[in-house]
């Protein structure tokens, strides 16, 4: 978390700032004119493979519905160029490894979604060996 | 407490900033407008032949946006405090749930933010004062409406962005930080200076041997730059461009833009990085920005973007099923 200074801070001010926007902060592409806010979905599933490919990677589960029939998702991650600085590899995220993702599906209607939250079973996130985002 | 619902995380330390009482100390005044403060008696390096040496990997990453959010008008930089929870805000929000309505991104281990530049500006743009791209000419306007007349969002992919599309961000767009991967490496021989740029791998290789622009019937999504040295600074001015310019998303231009960059290095990690945006075909005024480039040690990957660029095919697929979804509320009797 980052250190604040003490000091004192108008709360008119202070809650200006967290309407903070930034333009260009917004992904490459419009996450909403592809995935639907309106279909959100939490899945988990079992890696089958991991696209590092750019300008997004993509990391494909099968999914065990309670019926027992097995889904294949696509789910949509950010640049590997960032993770490659961070010194991940594509053998930090093995096939066979269990991982739970929320997020919104396709508005097409196809098994992808796109990874707004993705985690392992237990609650951690993934790839947090740096000071992630700063 | 009910203002603090926007995000727990900010809200804590809006908590304790707003509780803590001291005055906030304001950051020093920057020697130039908008810029970083030259390390005292700073002598910029030069080349073996000469030139002011600005090789190196460097990064504009930072939470600052290029233009001045609406809330904060009257306010052209931030309390040192106000900058840490802006960059606590930016730097944590894509693992927060986002807003009814957005269907998010992703978490934030995919994400470069950096944080606020030197000065706590409270946006890229410098010039005008009210840090906004100003208004559009009416010519603009209506040559920008005439061009999507009859045309919805996502009809082809030429309806959507040359960023999008993978193509390039054009300039100077691809001169401005955005989420990640905002890093250039400059390489320079005597008579060019070639900046790589790490998102969408544009290449910009820009002569300074005083040879004349390219013809002005040869037009190029990137323009045609020409470098010259003014003292310690690159100033580099970039014509020609294709008039079917949309950089960023957001900057329309007819092709006749003329943006002049000037490169300064000001210190040993920083180069005062600057453009002005001259197109009186399309902005009622001129408008600049300044934006530090920093000094980096981390490596730049190639971006092939458009290898693997599924977005575009997700975008029309989604708009096609929208439109049988509302066809087929049309014929419902």
């Amino acid at each position: 978390m980052t250190a604040v200074p003490r000091g004192s801070c108008d709360r008119l001010a202070c809650v200006a700032l967290l309407l903070w926007l930034s333009p260009q902060a917004a992904a490459h592409h419009s996450s909403a004119a592809e995935f639907d806010a309106n279909k959100p979905v939490e899945l988990t599933g079992v890696i089958t493979k991991v696209e590092w490919i750019n300008p997004h990677a993509w990391i494909h589960i099968d999914v065990k519905g309670a019926d027992g029939a097995v889904e294949a998702w696509k789910i949509e991650g950010g640049s590997p160029n960032v993770l490659f600085r961070r010194g991940v590899t594509e053998d930090s995220l093995m096939p066979g490894t269990v991982i739970v993702v929320e997020g919104a599906r396709a508005r097409d209607g196809s098994l992808r979604a796109n990874g707004r939250n993705v985690t392992f079973p237990d609650g951690r996130k993934l790839f947090l060996q740096n000071d992630a985002g700063r | 407490m009910s203002f603090l619902i926007t995000s727990r995380r900010a809200g804590l330390i809006l908590l304790f900033a707003c509780l803590a009482g001291a005055a906030a100390a304001q950051s020093p005044d920057a020697a130039a407008p908008g810029g970083d403060t030259p390390a005292g008696a700073w002598t910029a390096p030069r080349t073996p032949w000469g030139d002011p040496d600005l090789q190196g990997l460097w990064t504009n990453r930072t939470t600052t946006p290029l233009q001045r959010p609406a809330h904060l008008a009257h306010r052209e930089t931030l309390t040192d405090i106000e900058a840490a929870i802006v960059d606590e805000e930016v730097t944590s929000r894509n693992d927060r749930a986002p807003a009814p309505g957005n269907p998010g991104t992703y978490n934030q281990f995919w994400w470069e933010m950096g944080s606020t530049v030197s000065g706590n500006r409270t946006s890229l743009i410098v010039d005008p004062p009210d840090g906004r791209v100003p208004p559009l000419t009416p010519k603009a306007v209506e040559a920008i409406l005439a061009s999507r007349a009859g045309r919805g969002p996502a009809d082809s992919w030429e309806d959507r962005t040359l960023f999008e599309r993978c193509i390039t961000r054009g300039l100077p767009g691809a001169m401005i930080p955005g989420f990640y991967n905002h890093n250039y490496q400059i390489v320079q021989t005597p008579g060019q200076v070639a900046i790589l740029i790490e998102m969408i791998h544009d290449v910009r290789i820009i002569p300074v041997d005083g040879r004349p622009h390219l013809h002005p019937a040869i037009r190029q999504w990137m323009g045609d730059s020409r470098g010259r040295w003014e003292g310690d600074t690159l100033v580099v001015e970039t014509t020609n461009f294709s008039p079917k310019s949309r950089s960023h998303g957001f900057f329309e231009s007819a092709g006749t833009l003329r943006l002049v960059e000037r490169f300064t290095r000001v210190a040993p990690d920083t180069i005062d990085y600057r453009f002005t945006v001259d197109d009186p075909e399309t902005y009622t005024r001129p408008w600049t920005a300044v934006i530090p480039m920093h000094r980096t040690d981390e490596r730049i990957f190639e971006f092939a973007c458009h290898e693997g660029n599924e977005s575009i095919p997700g975008i029309l697929g989604g708009h096609r099923a929208a439109e049988a979804e509302a066809e087929k509320e049309k014929v419902k009797p």
